[in-house]
């Protein structure tokens, strides 16, 4: 094998041999690294299931049009400011997020709307601070996060039953949550793929009369 | 409800996935061992080999299973790593910089190549050697990989195998050399 090689010193030998020893990777990290890994599996699975429609470009483009939409705001507000009107704080950001804590809106906003899932925020009013929120509001809001996490774990496995019954017990702790959108939509999704096409047609029918602007409309079709 | 599809857990995996995640934990300490041999720094490790699982799993449906998985494993770990240093090299200092701090002042400098610090000057040679070299002398003497199979996971010659070879042990000589004697540059 090594015919074409030098010998090797036998110092060097004896401190290759030393290299040789291969430690083992601590607990800690090796477990995290296969949650990693796992992770990466199930993703992956996701993918091949579920493709990410073509709607990516439009969700992008909507998030361009909030953007400058904010910032046309942001310029009036600073030339109102300038003009010596009556100084109001800025008007925040367009947030993904959704919210409920939305205030009554005063201005251009409530006529163009952002997207249905980027809240129209209050413009020229005080916003409400952080630290004012109600523990229970962000509690029930996790709390949603978390009844559609299985709900959405449960469609990806193709269990369309339980799904759905998640679906309805969201549906009855927060009729009018801030997920109820993604809610409406799985329903949708989860009645079409559990084979029950009539009911799924026409909650897709609801869905639409409830969030024309939705941009998960698109995928109210896919499997 | 992308949001949503980030956080929910795996579904029941298939048989393929599951020997993919089996395979990658049984030899997790050599893809540690190698980038660290490699020459990546302890902080980027764990994100290097997360990135070899990557590749593992994408190319797992079609790899041979009647060969050995480590060289593979070697030759994916060697490109996720030279990819990582083009990518940083303005960015990062290449290479340990402690290396030299910690063989060129050994506690026990007479018996540096019998003492507990062999280890680390070993290491610290090897960060001396061009990449191309490291890798042939890691795979070859220290992981006891044929040379045909070092050739053929690196992708070259089996005599441009045996040059590197050749070439990278007698770098490695005077590296070692010269850090034994306590020269912090080469």
């Amino acid at each position: 094998m090594n015919r074409h090689a030098p010998r090797l010193a036998p110092e060097l030998d004896a401190l290759l041999e030393d290299g040789r020893v291969i430690e083992r990777v601590p607990d800690v990290v090796r477990a995290r690294l296969l949650s990693r890994a796992h992770a990466t599996v199930a993703a992956v699975a996701a993918i091949r299931r579920d493709p990410i429609p073509p709607v990516r470009r439009r969700s992008g483009l909507t998030l361009a049009l909030a953007a400058s939409l904010a910032l046309a705001i942001g310029a009036a507000a600073a030339a109102a400011t300038l003009r010596g009107r009556a100084p109001s704080p800025l008007p925040p950001a367009p947030s993904a997020i959704p919210r409920t804590d939305r205030p009554a809106h005063d201005s251009a906003l409530d006529i163009m709307p952002l997207s249905p899932t980027v809240a129209p925020q209050s413009t020229f009013t005080a916003k409400p601070h952080r630290s004012t929120r109600s523990a229970t509001a962000q509690e029930s809001y996790a709390a949603e996060i978390h009844l559609l996490t299985r709900a959405q774990v449960a469609y990806a496995s193709r269990e369309f039953t339980d799904t759905l019954a998640l679906v309805a017990e969201h549906g009855r702790r927060f009729p009018s949550g801030r997920l109820a959108e993604e809610r409406e939509a799985l329903r949708v999704r989860a009645l079409a793929g559990a084979g029950r096409t009539e009911e799924s047609r026409r909650a897709a029918a609801a869905f639409t009369s409830q969030f024309p602007r939705s941009i998960l409309l698109p995928r109210l079709g896919d499997p | 409800m992308g949001y949503l599809r980030l956080v929910h857990s795996a579904p029941p995996a298939p048989t393929p996935e599951s020997a993919c995640l089996t395979a990658f934990d049984n030899d997790l300490d050599y893809i540690f061992a190698t980038l660290k041999r490699l020459g990546a720094a302890p902080y980027e490790v764990e994100d290097l080999a997360q990135e070899v699982f990557v590749v593992l799993h994408r190319n797992w449906r079609s790899l041979d299973t009647d060969r050995p998985l480590r060289p593979y494993l070697f030759g994916v770990a060697f490109r996720i790593l030279c990819a990582h240093r083009r990518r940083w090299s303005r960015e990062i200092p290449w290479g340990d910089m402690d290396a030299d701090n910690r063989v060129a002042n050994p506690a026990n400098p007479e018996g540096s190549l019998e003492s507990k610090q062999s280890h680390a000057l070993l290491m610290a040679a090897l960060e001396r050697l061009p990449m191309s070299r490291r890798a042939v002398i890691v795979m070859h003497d220290l992981d006891e990989i044929p040379i045909a199979e070092v050739a053929r996971s690196l992708s070259i010659t089996r005599f441009g195998a045996y040059a590197r070879l050749r070439k990278g042990r007698r770098e490695l000589a005077t590296a070692i050399r010269r850090l034994s004697r306590g020269e912090a540059t080469a």
